[in-house]
């Protein structure tokens, strides 16, 4: 592997010469795509020979020891290639992957172009909250309702719920163990999920980052559910806790909460025990537990004279803010 | 040394050449991203410089108190009571900011355990009185958020 990435149209050709040389297919276009937190992107388009384009989406790890959130390339291509054609939701069209880093200095995964606006700048229009809303809702409930046995065996699988959730808790618990400040915001919100369990839910298929900017929505046609990095089998409220307190507006579960969870339950058929404004706030706190422990790691890093670039310190605010929102919940479960 | 402008002031300072002199420069999009998270930074270390002295002192001495109570009435806390003596021997009298905020950090783990005690212990009072503390700290965290709000996606 390069020592630095090379997210770039010279990289994209030799590796295409290497994995589809008889095709004779030619970088016509390739430009980077901003605004994630987490991996490098590109969109590029390829002629072959035949005369034919084609359009592609490029994610590659960023380089080592920088940013804050890290997930891995190797399990997202796995579950892509496992998935594809096999939920009730549309998923990227996994085409080829650099696993070594070879021609792109770091791991590489392609997949098709779609051609979709992102649900989140359709949900910027106001008198489109609604729709967006009820899109967003309808594509979580069918990611949630994927039959496990369609799922790739190698995805881990919790011997029942119960011992799926302890072991979130005590992984909340654990969350600040490998830093060197104790954060007791989080040790308090711990102790109080432990002390006020949820009803049980069947466990099911997380997409693990579950957002309207994920969602693609064409002109016509089903939807397409993209960045599956953190896909799992867990409880399918970790996706709404998880989006619940996401602070990109327009949040579509704040703009009504009810409104939204009542839909949720009539596609899912969950109750209204099980799903229900409290459920999601407990579910929030487990939901969002693995992005605050690489925000605790990345700035952990800093202190022990490890720069992982300014998205570690600025991120500190984003811990702030999720801690306070973690008490907040405890509270209002200990009330 | 040189005391003022202080050091709050002098970062304020960075953050106006930041975003009146050097961002309109830029044209590439993630350079202007960049420079805006470092101005960010640079209002929260503002912020911190000013007060976490302070703070962090204040916050230590209310902290050791609430351990200690909650430690009084769940006696068989084995692990409140070793973070009660690693906050004990902390360099608690020196104002270097190492130094502080060594003791600072032993304090957050004494209320973390406390906390964990309080709550495992169903001890009512002191599970609100840890919740007035964590909201203390909460908002010196928001003060040093300057109005901070999340970029990007």
């Amino acid at each position: 592997m390069a020592d630095e990435p090379h997210l770039d149209a010279p990289c994209l050709q030799r590796f295409l010469d290497h994995v589809e040389g008889g095709r004779g297919g030619t970088v016509a276009a390739f430009r980077p795509i901003s605004g994630g937190y987490s991996r490098l992107s590109a969109l590029a388009t390829v002629r072959w020979a035949d005369g034919q384009e084609e359009s592609f989406v490029l994610r590659s790890d960023p380089p080592p020891d920088t940013g804050v959130f890290v997930s891995d390339r190797d399990a997202e291509w796995r579950l892509l290639r496992a998935i594809s054609g096999k939920l009730p939701v549309h998923t990227p069209t996994a085409r080829w992957y650099d696993a070594t880093g070879e021609y792109f200095g770091a791991k590489c995964l392609i997949v098709d172009f779609f051609q979709g606006r992102p649900l989140s700048d359709i949900a910027q229009s106001p008198d489109e909250v609604p729709r967006a809303a009820r899109i967003f809702v309808d594509t979580l409930s069918e990611v949630h309702r994927t039959p496990l046995d369609v799922l790739p065996p190698e995805l881990e699988r919790a011997a029942g719920w119960e011992s799926y959730i302890e072991g979130l808790v005590e992984y909340l618990g654990r969350l600040d163990s490998v830093v060197a400040d104790s954060n007791p915001a989080l040790h308090y919100a711990a102790a109080e999920l432990q002390a006020h369990r949820p009803p049980p839910a069947p466990l099911g298929f997380v997409h693990g980052d579950a957002q309207p900017a994920n969602i693609l929505v064409p002109d016509e046609g089903p939807v397409l559910m993209i960045d599956w990095e953190f896909g799992r089998i867990g409880d399918p409220r970790e996706d709404l806790g998880y989006y619940s307190h996401l602070p990109v507006p327009p949040n579509l579960f704040q703009a009504d909460p009810h409104g939204f969870l009542a839909r949720y339950r009539e596609r899912t058929g969950l109750s209204e025990e099980q799903v229900n404004v409290d459920t999601v706030s407990y579910f929030y706190v487990l939901g969002m537990a693995r992005l605050l422990g690489q925000m605790f790691e990345a700035a952990d890093a800093l202190a022990q004279g490890r720069s992982r670039g300014v998205m570690a310190t600025y991120m500190m605010n984003g811990t702030s803010a999720t801690t306070r929102a973690f008490v907040e919940v405890a509270r209002r479960l200990a009330s | 040394m040189l005391s003022r402008p202080t050091t709050e002031q002098i970062l304020l300072d960075c953050c106006r050449e930041l975003m009146t002199v050097v961002l309109p420069t830029l044209t590439d999009e993630t350079a202007q991203v960049s420079v805006i998270m470092v101005e960010t930074v640079l209002r929260n270390t503002a912020v911190r410089a000013a007060h976490e002295v302070a703070w962090m002192r204040e916050e230590t001495a209310e902290i050791e108190g609430y351990a200690q109570a909650v430690a009084g009435q769940a006696p068989g806390a084995e692990s409140l009571g070793t973070a009660l003596k690693a906050l004990a021997d902390a360099p608690r009298d020196s104002l270097h900011l190492d130094d502080v905020v060594e003791t600072y950090c032993r304090a957050g783990n004494a209320l973390s355990v406390a906390l964990e005690t309080a709550v495992a212990g169903r001890l009512t009072d002191l599970v609100r009185r840890g919740e007035e503390i964590l909201d203390v700290r909460a908002s010196h965290e928001t003060e040093v958020m300057a109005g901070w709000s999340p970029t990007g996606r």
